[in-house]
């Protein structure tokens, strides 16, 4: 899924689907105007590549348009704190407990079963963060606000499946943490077994 | 001919004035409501219209702006590296973690053999250079994830985030996690 | 400019006095609207493209300066252009030569000597040439800095490539469009909140200690150089504040005086404005300035830790 975020051609697939609508639901009159202008240009120099090779085109920004005047201030989102602090705070307290949770098992060869269901559990919330980090960054919700809303419940949906899928090894199977340090050593004349 | 254009400048300015200010000038001043009715004409004034008339020009322009180049122009720096390589190595190892937590699942209705047993078998039967490598790999990414992650949290602190400190842990944690994966696949 | 010459010439074939010579060497009112109204605004009308790039250096021809002498250190500078005139062509890289000789040390001193001596189409913003004013802020050599603060590489044999801020919207050659930027410093309301009047009547008051606090925050001159480092701020600017404008807001939530703290720090409470920042720390690494928003932005982030 992360290496889809960054495909240039899927980039530049949305940028080309999303640009006219965009801009033929402004509201505002400079909008409209401007709308104009932006149908009778060739799409394909709108989302020309920007950079030095011509040929990436990572995130290509629509043409510059105003909101409002220049003389207004930017718009001031209403407080959120369950997006904004908590969630910050909730992000790092995930990241502080993971630190002993991944020093243990080379400390002590590796982790019961309650533990690495912790470990597992604690590093699932961390990679849903950290895929709800990149689609926020990557897939603003202003430029491209289906895909965004697709990956957004793309990640919220595969953090149930992954989750159980992983329910499943940790039930009939050996854990995570041994079942890496079984195939880690699989290799090396070291006994499995032991 | 010089001279004469000075002139004419000057006498076009001076007809441009209101004459009447001039003499209303100071009995204002004296009324005090001079300074109460002063109003900055700045740019503060909402007179910048975007849908006026003469601001169209502007906005027509700004479309044909470019946006000026920088992934591909910005000097590569320990900083926005490291920074990005944490992501990087973030994502992979997450998209591994994902990959094999959904292919476990499904792995009934596919048939698939994805119990540690086989797959430590499969493993053992790689070639050894190419079994180290696949463990430098995936090593890399484990401690480098491990050590930078141990450092955002420092950040987080709002403790070592000078130029000089960041430059030095930022090496640090690119050499630590080289040499901990080389050990790690040596295990 | 043929016009202006060719009145300068005039002037001084006729004697005039120096007090008037010296007013038509430097263009007048009516000189600079002959001069725009060549190129009629109206050229712009069909739209173009707001990304493209430049053409490489290598397409390009060098304007090179007139005459050289043995001892002379030439360098190359290779600067992105883009005429607004031409809004169909494509930004190209520019590459003028230089003598260091006859050249001051800093970047602007270049910058200003291609512009009198060589192309005088050449566009960018330069004021205080001291660093203090934030005008010529630009892309030197990959790193954001303000071209009045940079030295010139004295190693002729390394070619210099001057770009306009990153990821800005290009007004002409190197002046960036900072509308979306000062806007958003709008947005953080820079400027003290207070509903109750100064106990003694007269003057808000600070401790030494307070007034400290701000040290490293208020010198920031505003000149978008951190801002258009962050990866972050390149892409999400429209809704990302950016470490100048969050520097900006730590400078009154730190301040002992204002009494919006709460108000303020709601402000940032969401996911976009404050918590698009990811610690990248490009921000400090290029302030001309030496300042450190990214530790401004982490005290913030500290604060409202615990904080709705």
């Amino acid at each position: 899924m992360a290496s889809t975020a960054l495909r240039p051609a899927l980039r530049q697939a949305l940028a080309a689907s999303t640009l006219s609508r965009t801009f033929t639901t402004a509201a505002l009159p400079a909008f409209r105007s401007q709308s104009l202008l932006a149908r009778q240009s060739p799409l394909a120099l709108q989302r020309a590549a920007f950079q030095t090779s011509s040929k990436r085109a990572i995130l290509p920004p629509l043409p510059q348009v105003m909101e409002g005047t220049v003389n207004d201030a930017a718009r001031v989102p209403d407080p959120e704190p369950s997006h904004g602090s908590y969630h910050w705070t909730m992000e790092r307290m995930v990241g502080l407990s993971l630190v002993p949770l991944t020093i243990a098992p080379f400390a002590a060869g590796s982790l019961n079963p309650v533990l690495d269901g912790a470990f597992i559990s604690l590093l699932i919330i961390h990679s849903y963060v950290g895929f709800q980090s990149c689609i926020t960054d990557y897939f603003p919700k202003w430029r491209v606000p289906r895909w965004r809303k697709f990956f957004d419940w793309a990640n919220f949906v595969m953090v149930g499946i992954v989750g159980w899928g992983w329910y499943e090894f940790e039930t009939n199977d050996v854990g995570l943490t041994e079942g890496i340090r079984r195939v880690w050593k699989a290799g090396s004349k070291v006994d499995v077994t032991a | 001919m010089l001279s004469q254009r000075i002139a004419q400048q000057t006498l076009r300015r001076l007809a441009l004035q209101n004459p009447a200010a001039r003499f209303v000038a100071p009995a204002a001043l004296a009324s005090r409501n001079a300074l109460v009715n002063q109003r900055r004409l700045a740019a503060t004034t909402s007179s910048m219209q975007e849908n006026q008339p003469n601001t169209e020009i502007l906005a027509k322009q700004r479309l044909a702006r470019p946006v000026s180049p920088h992934l591909s122009i910005y000097r590569p720096q320990i900083t926005w590296y490291g920074s990005i390589i944490n992501r990087i190595t973030g994502s992979l190892m997450s998209g591994t973690f994902y990959l094999f937590g959904a292919a476990y699942l499904a792995a009934p209705v596919f048939g698939w053999h994805l119990e540690t047993a086989t797959i430590a078998a499969a493993f053992a039967s790689w070639p050894v250079i190419l079994q180290f490598l696949t463990k430098v790999v995936f090593g890399w990414q484990f401690t480098y994830h491990t050590f930078n992650g141990v450092r955002h949290l420092m950040w987080d602190t709002a403790s070592g985030i000078t130029n000089k400190a960041v430059n030095q842990t930022g090496w640090f944690v690119m050499g630590l996690s080289t040499v901990s994966a080389v050990a790690l696949a040596l295990l | 400019m043929a016009l202006r010459l060719a009145t300068r010439r005039l002037a001084l074939a006729q004697q005039a006095p120096k007090v008037f010579r010296r007013g038509m060497a430097t263009p007048t009112a009516s000189d600079t609207l002959a001069h725009t109204k060549g190129e009629p605004l109206s050229t712009i009308s069909e739209a173009t493209s707001a990304s493209r790039a430049p053409i490489p250096p290598s397409k390009t021809t060098t304007i090179k300066e007139p005459e050289t002498d043995p001892q002379a250190k030439i360098k190359t500078f290779h600067i992105y252009r883009w005429n607004p005139d031409e809004p169909t062509s494509k930004p190209k890289m520019q590459s003028y030569t230089l003598d260091l000789n006859k050249t001051g040390p800093m970047m602007l001193d270049a910058l200003i000597r291609i512009k009198n001596e060589v192309d005088p189409t050449l566009t960018f913003r330069r004021s205080c040439r001291e660093g203090i004013c934030g005008s010529c802020a630009m892309n030197i050599d990959g790193v954001n800095t303000l071209a009045c603060l940079c030295r010139i590489p004295t190693e002729t044999a390394k070619e210099s490539r001057i770009y306009p801020l990153p990821h800005t919207y290009v007004v002409k050659d190197l002046v960036p469009d900072l509308t979306q930027f000062y806007k958003q410093y709008k947005s953080i309301k820079p400027y003290l909140q207070r509903d109750t009047p100064p106990p003694d009547g007269r003057e808000n008051r600070q401790s030494k200690a307070d007034r400290r606090k701000l040290d490293g925050l208020y010198e920031c001159i505003l000149c978008a150089c951190c801002s258009t480092s962050c990866p972050s701020y390149w892409w999400n600017s429209e809704e990302y504040l950016g470490p100048a404008v969050l520097l900006q807001s730590y400078r009154w939530i730190a301040d002992s005086r204002d009494e919006k703290t709460a108000a303020r720090k709601d402000a940032l409470n969401n996911s976009m404005s404050l918590y698009r920042c990811h610690t990248i720390l490009n921000c400090s690494r290029t302030c001309p300035k030496g300042l450190n928003p990214a530790l401004a932005i982490a005290e913030i982030k500290k604060s409202m830790a615990f904080s709705s």
